[in-house]
């Protein structure tokens, strides 16, 4: 940044001129718009391709598969966000709706005998989910662990715990009230596409307009920085948290819904892909940034890679094999673009 | 001791920090088995001398040499080059906190440890506690460094650099923690290493210690010698006080808008800034009032000021209001780096985040056009220079990132602001503009608490300055003062 390009005027305003075309590069950069481009070439040689790939019902049913990505990897941006991790969240879409699960079906069915109504598993799953997240704030704010040894813990302690609750076996047909949203469609649209629509759209707005989404910005920026001026770092951080199990949790009742059942493999892998997603959508894995633009893109190439893969007929082996290669190269060029848009060296 | 060649001479040394002229052609020359006292006021160039000296900051020019070892310097390191002909202390410790003493004292000393590198730890302890033995400090060798108290860890310090067996040693501010029973064990040390022929440079502020172990004085002032190799016997206190401060008289900017009539807006009543304070600190702070927190590094004040803000936990005491609730308190972090702004986000999201309860709507969402027309308001008080209020914090020179932490702690329009080295890397220009701000801040009732290391600073800002010197308060200079009462009162020769 030259001297020139500064206004010599005591109000800070901007320059008109030759800077303009490069600051509005530099938005599309920091606005998380970067993959867009690429994901549209992806979607045009799909269509060339494969034809079966560029039909309503492929790319509703791509949107339908990514819905629980999505929304793990939206919860997963709160604590990134913040230059913290939280592996259990994959524990979570396991471990929440199964919990929830077993108290909702006969014992014949594998149910622990208590039965409750199916509406009352959404709650069991959320409350559950978002008991994790205390969990989780409480030993990072409070205990002062590490996240990534705390959060790995718990993300095989509740793998066990599906087993435990479920006793090993599958829980079937968990209640219509259960499944609604992952299983129901409305006016065509798939329920679990909306709700994915509906967070990303709340949450991309809070974490641009709301106080709430300047603090975390700003903690993951510089936390000393944020609590000189301030701001209750710690609760902050430890709300973050709670509102990545909920997350979680809802994408645990998205995919349990869309099975009409409860898996003891549930969730699993699923983690890596959201911080896969997280990375090419632009989130800075050392804090501070990301945008919710950027994470939907991320989710979106994953979604549409496996499968433009799955359509091509690639084997399956082959199929995870590349998707990790294209997280490597998508995470260069996210990396590169934003270093030069901002020539601030992010830590990806 | 005239017929010996000497063991450090520097010639021409010149060293600038972007606009600032540190040092202007400085000569400098050491005996052996010399104390040679190095004194000016703060900002004179003391210390970026001996760091070019020990090659911590490397020189910009001129020809350095110490022993055997000649360096021309060209800006670039030449520490390793005299590595083992200098040692030097600096004025904060330089341990590992979580190592032990015994391993801190021989981090990297040949002396424990074979030839493959494996380090044999019975020696190391026996070599401590030896050597423990000898300073007469009473700890354990395998007590953690980052547990001991200050005085403590800056012995180690000192026994650290002596125990290298250079030649040469530079002493920067040692005593400025020590208690004055840890104090005779370092002069004895001194005194004894320097009958075997190793000679010192000794920088204090408390000059009564220079007319007891001083052979030979220098002063500086300017990034300037004034005074060279006088003997001590020559000087006596009024001299050196008088070739320190120059001719030059501060052109004094003082306001006062202390409003005496309103009860105080902020009380420190029993203060004890950590467990190792002995005295509670009382002190209160009046709207319109630019209270200076002054004294020698690590004697509490940058605590006692954070304390004031309300950001860090006294060991006892607490700070209240005569008029009810605490006031809205702006705080300006001492190192702004570390602690002032989010360097990746924009001017506005950063003076924003200092007020987010302010510029919300009860829901919390940021009102934005209320955003936009404070931060600007704000931006435009303080100053900021930027191409927009979108451009990165981090992209902008320091004086201006000075004036966005500014700002920030301006946004929830605070009653009390407390700055710590409000100007600390700032440019000249930058510099009165935020004496300005902050004199404006007080002529409109704010209370202003300033922390800083440089007495012009202070002498032209605060209406009353507190000197604090190991975690209490020592003394007090109120109303019509000069710069050079002020040296003498933190000096404690008053």
């Amino acid at each position: 940044m030259s001297i020139n390009q500064r206004s010599n005027t005591a109000s800070a305003k901007q320059t008109a001129g030759q800077p303009r075309l490069s600051a509005l590069g530099s938005a599309f950069v920091s606005q998380g718009f970067t993959m867009y481009p690429v994901l549209l070439l992806l979607v045009i040689v799909g269509a060339i391709v494969a034809p079966a790939f560029a039909t309503t019902v492929n790319l509703i049913n791509i949107l339908e598969q990514v819905s629980v990505l999505g929304l793990t990897t939206i919860g997963l941006t709160f604590v990134v966000l913040i230059g913290r991790l939280d592996l259990s969240l994959e524990g979570i879409v396991g471990f929440a709706p199964m919990l929830a699960a077993v108290m909702l079906v006969p014992t014949t069915a594998g149910g622990i005998g208590i039965q409750l109504p199916p509406w009352m598993g959404l709650i069991v799953a959320l409350g559950t989910a978002g008991l994790i997240g205390v969990f989780n704030g409480f030993m990072v704010v409070r205990v002062g662990l590490n996240p990534f040894i705390s959060t790995l813990g718990l993300l095989v302690l509740l793998r066990g715990g599906v087993l435990i609750v479920s006793n090993g076996r599958s829980i079937y047909s968990p209640g219509k009230a259960f499944t609604y949203l992952g299983s129901e469609k409305l006016l065509g649209i798939p329920v679990s596409v909306l709700v994915f629509v509906v967070v990303a759209a709340v949450v991309g707005y809070v974490f641009q307009y709301h106080r709430y989404g300047r603090a975390l910005y700003a903690i993951g920026g510089n936390e000393e920085a944020a609590r000189a001026a301030g701001i209750n770092v710690d609760r902050v951080i430890w709300s973050a948290f709670i509102f990545a199990g909920l997350l979680a949790g809802l994408a645990g009742i998205l995919m349990t819904g869309r099975l009409d059942s409860a898996v003891t493999t549930q969730g699993q892998g699923i983690i890596f892909s959201a911080f896969a997603a997280a990375v090419i959508g632009g989130v800075s894995l050392g804090g501070g940034r990301g945008t919710i633009v950027g994470v939907v893109s991320g989710v979106l190439l994953i979604g549409v890679i496996n499968n433009l893969l799955t359509l091509a007929q690639v084997p399956s082996f082959y199929v995870q094999a590349s998707t990790g290669a294209v997280i490597i190269v998508a995470a260069v060029l996210t990396t590169l673009a934003s270093r030069r848009s901002s020539g601030v060296r992010t830590r990806t | 001791m005239d017929n010996q060649r000497p063991i450090v001479e520097m010639r021409n040394i010149t060293k600038t920090f972007g606009s600032t002229r540190a040092l202007r052609g400085v000569d400098f020359t050491l005996m052996p088995g010399e104390i040679h006292a190095l004194l000016g006021r703060n900002g004179a160039g003391k210390s970026t001398l001996v760091s070019a000296m020990s090659g911590f900051i490397p020189a910009g020019s001129g020809t350095i040499k110490i022993a055997e070892t000649i360096v021309e310097a060209n800006g670039y390191s030449y520490a390793a080059n005299i590595r083992n002909d200098i040692a030097h202390v600096q004025q904060t410790p330089q341990l590992f906190n979580l190592l032990t003493v015994a391993e801190n004292l021989f981090i990297e000393n040949p002396g424990v440890r074979n030839k493959y590198g494996v380090v044999n730890h019975q020696r190391m302890v026996e070599r401590t506690t030896e050597l423990l033995s000898t300073w007469n400090v009473d700890i354990k060798p395998d007590a953690l460094a980052g547990e001991l108290g200050a005085g403590t860890r800056q012995l180690l310090e000192i026994m650290k650099a002596l125990g290298r067996g250079v030649p040469v040693m530079i002493l920067d501010e040692p005593t400025a923690a020590l208690s004055n029973a840890e104090k005779r064990i370092l002069f004895e040390q001194v005194k004894y290493l320097k009958a075997n022929g190793v000679s010192f440079i000794y920088i204090s502020h408390h000059l009564e210690e220079i007319f007891e172990i001083a052979d030979t004085v220098t002063i500086m002032r300017d990034g300037q010698v004034v005074r060279a190799r006088d003997t001590v016997d020559t000087l006596d206190l009024e001299t050196i006080v008088t070739l320190m401060m120059g001719e030059k008289t501060v052109r004094s900017g003082r306001q006062d808008h202390t409003n005496h009539k309103a009860p105080a807006l902020l009380q420190a009543k029993g203060i004890r800034i950590d467990g190792f304070s002995t005295e509670g600190i009382d002190l209160s702070v009046r709207a319109g009032e630019i209270v200076g927190l002054a004294g020698p590094v690590g004697g509490g004040k940058e605590a006692l000021a954070m304390i004031l803000a309300g950001h860090q936990k006294p060991a006892a005491g607490a700070v209240v209001s005569p008029q009810g609730d605490l006031p809205t308190i702006g705080l300006v972090p001492t190192d702004r780096h570390a602690s002032g702004y989010v360097g990746m986000l924009g001017v506005r999201e950063n003076v924003a985040i200092g007020g987010l309860d302010k510029l919300s709507d009860a829901a919390g969402f940021i009102k934005l056009g209320k955003e936009a027309a404070h931060v600007g308001y704000l931006a435009k008080l303080t100053n900021v220079i930027a191409s927009s209020l979108e451009q990165a914090v981090s992209q902008l020179s320091g004086g201006n990132q000075q004036k966005v932490v500014f700002a920030r702690a301006l946004c929830r329009d605070p009653h009390v602001v407390v700055a710590l080295s409000p100007t600390r890397g700032v440019d000249v220009g930058a510099k009165e503009q935020l004496y300005a701000l902050l004199r404006e801040l007080a002529s409109k009732g704010l209370g202003v608490v300033i922390v800083s290391d440089e007495e012009d600073e202070i002498s032209v800002l605060a209406n009353r300055v507190v000197i604090v010197v190991k975690g209490r308060i020592v003394d007090e200079l109120v109303g019509d003062y000069s710069i050079k009462d002020l040296v003498l009162h933190m000096e404690g020769v008053a």
